[in-house]
């Protein structure tokens, strides 16, 4: 087995007295697009500039492709910041010829493709662009040198729906092609749609890191209404399946991680008035994550 | 192949079941015929804007259920041998995922199981009769 394109491994980052990012262990595959979600200051830009070595860690190991961060490993890494960094006084053709002369594997004919894509003019000065345009250039920058491993913060911030779409396409078409992709985002549809499996991180914690699909398999929420007050559980309330129950009068709401339908069953045989269970979307996965903490 | 799936993220239903869904229901109704090959998994992810380990997935699981046969290199295509049998059992999973959805709503709307059967009777007797009547 080859090493994952993407791995941290213990990763913390203080600064100070303060733990921005906390002992986060993470692998992205080959192929695989790993969504990172969390409040704002769970760390997730931290861990981005760690992985690009703009920050040193205060513990851990990071390795892409199976090694420190060396400068080749810059000719296969690409990374999207939250805010674009470009020249005020160079044009959009200045950037691309910038990048043609740093990075070996840079595709000019990739890269006139993904201009017009976002509606961009080479001609135009960075200093004139929208936050959104200054996005779309970096985004281009980006995927124009052909990359094994993509680091995205919040890729579509400032772009409009349809170019929003695209930053989506390009990473499934990247990833279809072998590359390892971790993208940040407060669009939880965005993960929900792109990525295989998502992280969540809340005050420096990884909380959640799974496949998306699995996660949604395991966690329900079963709500039940009895003719008087909820019996007594039993065993029900300790079962490891279960991450919380919630009872209300006659009602009872238990969120599932795992086999729904056996948790189902069983608050059956306590002869409920009715029962149904309620599939959950990754938004509603993610609110219960932050709210919770650490699980 | 024309688009014929439409996937819902956002829903809390797994997407790989929901394509698993929608194909075996588009062979059973011969919307893909025995034969036919299917959209490659980087074709069918940038199509309907999904992850492709996650179209990977869903292939995988269309083999092994038998619906569908790959071969590296040549691609997806929908089982030739027994596609008739194969088709029938599609429809059999995609009407008893209805049918379980159904019964599991009626019972969740506090229907006794005597209840429950009554309807479930009145409607078959409704939609077969109809049937007859066509024929």
């Amino acid at each position: 087995m080859t090493a994952p394109p993407i791995s941290l491994n213990g990763l913390t980052k203080r600064y100070g007295s303060f733990t921005a990012v906390d002992g986060v262990s993470l692998d992205v595959a080959a192929g695989s697009i790993c969504g990172l979600l969390g409040p704002n200051g769970a760390g997730k830009t931290t861990t981005f500039k760690c992985i690009l070595g703009f920050a040193n860690p205060s513990a851990g190991t990071i390795a892409i492709e199976g090694a420190p961060l060396t400068p080749a490993t810059f000719e296969t890494l690409a990374y999207v910041p939250e805010r674009a960094t470009l020249y005020d006084g160079l044009t959009i053709a200045d950037h691309l010829t910038l990048y043609r002369r740093s990075y070996k594997n840079f595709d000019p004919a990739r890269a006139a493709e993904l201009l017009s894509l976002f509606s961009l003019d080479g001609k135009q000065k960075a200093q004139k662009l929208s936050k959104g345009m200054r996005t779309a250039v970096a985004i281009t920058l980006a995927f124009s040198i052909r990359p094994r491993v993509l680091i995205l913060d919040e890729p579509s911030s400032g772009l409009d729906p349809i170019h929003q779409r695209h930053v989506l396409d390009l990473m499934i078409d990247a990833a279809a092609n072998g590359a390892a992709v971790l993208f940040s985002s407060h669009q939880v549809g965005q993960v929900e749609r792109a990525a295989d499996s998502v992280a969540i991180m809340k005050s420096g914690k990884l909380i959640v890191n799974s496949v998306i699909d699995d996660l949604k398999s395991g966690e329900k929420v079963i709500e039940a209404v009895f003719a008087g007050p909820v019996p007594d559980l039993g065993g029900l309330a300790s079962d490891p399946r279960i991450v919380r129950i919630e009872q209300s009068g006659s009602m009872l709401r238990a969120v599932t991680r795992d086999d729904s339908d056996a948790i189902a069953q069983r608050i059956f045989a306590l002869h409920p008035k009715s029962i149904r269970t309620i599939d959950l979307n990754l938004e509603e996965i993610f609110m219960n994550a932050v709210s919770e903490g650490a699980r | 192949m024309p688009t014929i799936f439409t996937v819902d993220p956002r829903s809390g239903v797994p997407l790989y079941l929901q394509l698993i869904e929608q194909i075996k229901r588009a062979i059973a109704l011969g919307m893909l015929a025995p034969g036919e090959q299917l959209p490659t998994v980087k074709a069918l992810a940038l199509e309907l804007t999904v992850n492709p380990n996650t179209v990977a997935r869903v292939y995988r699981e269309l083999e092994h259920d038998g619906v569908i046969d790959t071969s590296p290199g040549r691609g997806s295509f929908v089982r030739s041998a027994g596609a008739g049998h194969e088709a029938r059992q599609a429809l059999a999973d995609v009407a008893r995922v209805a049918f379980e959805s159904a019964v599991r709503e009626a019972k969740s709307l506090g229907l006794s199981r005597e209840e429950t059967h009554e309807l479930m009777a009145r409607t078959i007797a409704r939609w077969y009769e109809t049937e007859n009547e066509a024929e």
